[in-house]
């Protein structure tokens, strides 16, 4: 492998991790707080990215502004589907909470293709985002390298949020003991539901960078990024935000690095590559079932 | 000898030692006790015995075999039952089928042959069937036999779960909070009845209790524990004259 | 004494027993005349309708093999669509003729081992059985440690890696292109038939001393285990009878649909046992039986939704959207409001139907 190809794939690798921690980071927060597999996560990033994609193309809306609404109203939606979803059932056994989560996921998928349609669209290319920039011979969209960077100074801002803010206190409370939490008088309604707001905004940035770099859309496209990046979240031990952040690069480099080294292979791994996420999820869950960074606990009798 | 020993066991979670260094020694058909301010370490001195955890140090033996790491369905079945602080039946069960289901652990026959149902497993059941009813005849249960577990007034439920416990034909019981919830018209039922069954069943009985007056009343040996560590062991007349203990439970000026 | 416990012991008796039992006297006749209603119903159905009628008695045996694992267990797998796969492609495989075999793997040729096999079908449901079985107990001895939403997780990335590595072996499964022209064995005796069986043999299980074992399990782990109860002894039992009968299931709609392809056993398919299974009620053998027969049955009358009429069950292309919209609102609802579905974990039983049927006359005699 020339070393031209493999910058090239490295810097593919940083820009898909970039968006499969900022997934993962949305999976893991909901989590820590309320020990629920949020499935309908992926649809929300499906979302964010048809959002953006219709303010452009039917509403001629600058890029900037379609964004900016595009994550605005995930965040909403977001919001609103743990009012509807989980919080009636925030008493149900698990079972029934992640039956729910199922559903919605399910339901939010099938209205997608009932409103959206099944056909793939492309989304709009943006000149500034599209451009072919070269550094010592290495050449790649500027997308590819602007993907890391927003996603670095969105986790900077996420630190700060989650460590510096009253609200981000709250939230690490109600993480480590949801009914003490409560009965120090914290609300933990608005809490979850501001996690929820911070976890979709996240994805609806990783949306349209996402649309932005693989620019088809159909409204299945959160599916498998959604159950790639909750096992990111398991990965880097689920709760933790820097572990999220450490299991999507795995991930992202991972992928493809399958796809960089199948070229050199006489088999063809290529087709795995969606397997490969699995795979780790099993290896990981069997040698240190609470991930890199988790702690392990123990179970009370 | 000793039917059931703890050699030194000491559990920690990270940095926290819950208990160390607990020695007990159960001679058979004693009933003993098992005392301590909260948080003292006695659930986890039974988990670890039960087999729930496995000590960080030190080693469990039951009539000379060592069951350290053993699992807990191995522990039950070799003969170590217990009961639960908070109340854990099967909720969903009957009171009858809570019974039934603590003897399928004697169950010699196969699933397939349960399926079938071969005369061996046929009359393997029937039997296990009539010995439930007989169990709970014996506990006063069996006017409540067909009735939601749950459903039960807590005496009741904690009865059950004896029961239960007894089910797996058990040579030592561990207790934990029996009497916890308990009036004291409760309790006395209670001492009587764990004395009764001692000697039906030829258990040795081993029980964590906050209620002074059922501890005192019933048990032969009684081990103190403050902050994991043994402070002090004996007969409830050395217990209740123990300086340390004394000051374990009211507190040092 | 010993003379009357080896008489009690014998073959003889017991099926004395079996047929003096009033209750088992009942149940045998009401066997006889559901075959009857099959028998009928077979003879007076159009070829769709039959075609909806094999699927009702398909997701019988699909439901039930989830909710051993799910209902009465109460372990939270996912895993189904992958042992579905596992089972429908054992099957064709080992029934399609050397011609049709040939015929569709026009990319890369079949594996030389494979190519000239052809077993008569009941061979082949039952080796589809046992190959999921097994693949049940690989996956089952490591994941069935976890708890809850990881185990669940898990068996859902079990069943992708299956579909992905479906669509990658082309010399073996034909890769995405699917195989096509399985041998059109399958009619209502084989799929009632089966499924009946698996009514029968679920009914046995549960109510014996396994069955309550699973239930203990179920309502509390710990002490279970404290009863003596070998947790991963009865989960992996649990586990691997569930998957092959997700192995016979999936043969069975291979054998139905007439073509298989990875994308068929996406979690869309174990989405509609879920469905199903929460709908009847997660524990409940009846219920899964009526709500398996309803929800199919309404699955093809929702088909006026999509605005186009498709024979196929499960599309390949053309994505379902309105009626899946009405099914995900179905569950929603039904989780939300009515989580014990339509009979919790309650059971139809003859003594039941006897105090009902008192009561009616009871009633109808104070009139």
């Amino acid at each position: 492998m020339s070393l031209n190809i493999f910058m090239q794939q490295l810097v593919n690798a940083a820009s898909l991790g970039s968006l499969y921690a900022l997934l993962a980071i949305g999976y893991t927060m909901v989590y820590g707080i309320l020990r629920l597999i949020n499935f309908a996560h992926g649809d929300i990033f499906m979302l964010s990215t048809y959002i953006a994609f219709y303010a452009m193309t039917s509403f001629l809306l600058p890029w900037y502004i379609s964004f900016a609404i595009a994550i605005i109203l995930t965040i909403l939606f977001g919001i609103l589907l743990e009012r509807g979803a989980y919080r009636p059932l925030r008493n149900s056994p698990r079972i029934s909470i992640m039956i729910s989560a199922i559903a919605a996921s399910f339901l939010i998928e099938n209205l997608a293709i009932v409103i959206f349609g099944g056909r793939p669209k492309a989304f709009p290319s943006v000149p500034a985002f599209s451009k072919i920039i070269s550094i010592s011979g290495v050449s790649t969209s500027s997308i590819s390298v602007i993907i890391p960077i927003v996603t670095f100074i969105v986790l900077i801002l996420l630190g700060y949020i989650v460590n510096q803010t009253k609200m981000g206190m709250a939230m690490r409370a109600v993480s480590k003991d949801y009914e003490a939490a409560r009965l120090m008088g914290i609300n933990v309604n608005t809490v979850i539901s501001f996690t929820f707001g911070i976890g979709s905004g996240l994805a609806a940035i990783g949306g349209v960078m996402w649309g932005l770099k693989y620019p088809q859309l159909i409204p299945l496209m959160g599916l498998m990024p959604g159950l790639k990046c909750f096992i990111a979240a398991v990965v880097g031990g689920i709760g933790d935000i820097k572990g999220a952040v450490i299991g999507g690069f795995i991930l992202g480099f991972g992928e493809i690095m399958i796809v960089a080294v199948s070229a050199f292979l006489p088999y063809d791994l290529s087709g795995y590559r969606d397997a490969f996420a699995f795979v780790l999820l099993i290896a990981i869950l069997l040698l240190k079932p609470s991930g890199i960074m988790g702690k392990s606990s123990v179970e009370k009798v | 000898m000793a039917i059931l020993k703890t050699d030194n066991i000491t559990m920690q979670f990270g940095g926290l030692t819950a208990v160390s260094d607990l020695k007990i020694e159960l001679e058979k058909n004693q009933i003993a006790g098992l005392i301590g301010p909260n948080g003292a370490g006695k659930t986890t001195a039974f988990n670890m015995i039960t087999g729930v955890y496995v000590p960080t140090k030190g080693k469990i033996f039951y009539n000379d075999m060592d069951i350290t790491m053993k699992k807990p369905h191995e522990i039950t079945k070799l003969g170590i039952a217990r009961t639960f602080q908070n109340i854990r039946l099967f909720k969903e069960l009957s009171v009858l089928d809570n019974v039934f289901v603590a003897n399928h652990l004697r169950l010699k026959s196969n699933w397939v042959s349960s399926v079938i149902r071969t005369p061996q497993y046929t009359l393997k059941e029937k039997e296990m069937h009539e010995k439930s009813l007989d169990l709970l005849e014996k506990v006063g249960l069996i006017d409540v036999k067909d009735e939601d577990s749950y459903s039960l007034p807590y005496g009741m439920q904690r009865r059950l779960e004896i029961a239960r416990a007894l089910a797996t034909k058990p040579e030592v019981l561990l207790l934990d909070e029996p009497a916890a919830g308990m009036n004291p018209q409760e309790s006395q039922d209670l001492m009587s009845f764990i004395s009764r069954i001692r000697d039906e069943f030829n258990l040795t009985i081993l029980m964590i209790e906050h209620h002074m007056q059922v501890v005192m009343g019933i048990c032969e040996k009684i081990y103190v524990l403050d902050y994991g560590v043994t402070i002090a062991q004996g007969n409830p007349f050395e217990i209740q004259n123990n300086q340390k203990v004394i000051e374990a439970y009211l507190g040092v000026d | 004494m010993k003379e009357k416990t080896l008489r009690t012991l014998s073959w003889g008796w017991w099926l004395k027993n079996l047929v003096t039992n009033k209750n088992n006297l009942y149940t045998i006749i009401a066997i006889v005349f559901t075959l009857l209603i099959i028998g009928v119903l077979n003879n007076t159905l159009d070829n769709y309708q039959i075609r909806i009628f094999n699927l009702c008695a398909i997701y019988i045996i699909l439901a039930l093999s989830m909710n051993l694992i799910n209902g009465f267990v109460g372990l939270f797998s996912l895993g189904h669509a992958g042992f579905m796969a596992i089972g429908a492609y054992t099957c064709a495989l080992l029934t399609m003729s050397p011609e049709v075999k040939q015929m569709n793997f026009f990319l890369k040729p079949i594996v030389p081992w494979l190519a000239n096999v052809q077993l008569p079908f009941p061979a082949g449901v039952l080796i589809a059985g046992i190959m999921a079985a097994v693949a049940g107990a690989l996956i089952g001895a490591p994941v069935l440690r976890l708890k809850d939403d990881y185990l669940a997780i898990a068996t859902l990335g079990f069943a992708e890696i299956i579909r992905i590595v479906f669509t990658n072996l082309q010399s073996i499964t034909n890769g995405a292109l699917g195989l096509k022209g399985l041998p059109n064995t399958v009619n209502v005796w084989w799929t009632w038939g089966i499924a009946i069986a698996t009514i029968i043999f679920m009914i046995l299980l549960i109510k014996g001393s396994y069955g309550k074992a699973f239930k203990a399990i179920r309502e509390d782990e710990i002490a279970a285990e404290a009863m003596g109860i070998s947790l991963f002894k009865h989960k992996m039992m649990a586990f691997v009878i569930g998957s092959f009968l997700a192995g016979v299931g999936g043969a069975l709609l291979g054998h139905l649909m007439g073509t298989i392809d990875p994308l068929m056993f996406r979690f869309l398919l174990t989405f509609n046992i879920v469905l199903i299974v929460v709908f009847g009620g997660i524990g409940s053998i009846t219920g899964n039986v009526i709500s398996a027969v309803i929800v199919t049955i309404m699955m093809e009358i929702l088909r006026v939704l999509d605005g186009k009429m498709d024979f196929g069950f499960i599309e390949i292309q053309g994505i379902p959207g309105l009626r899946m919209v009405m099914f995900s609102l179905i569950l929603m609802i039904v989780i939300l409001y009515w989580q014990r579905g339509l009979m919790g974990t309650k059971e139809f039983s003859w003594s039941w139907l006897g105090k009902i049927s008192r009561r009616v006359v009871f009633r109808t005699k104070d009139c």
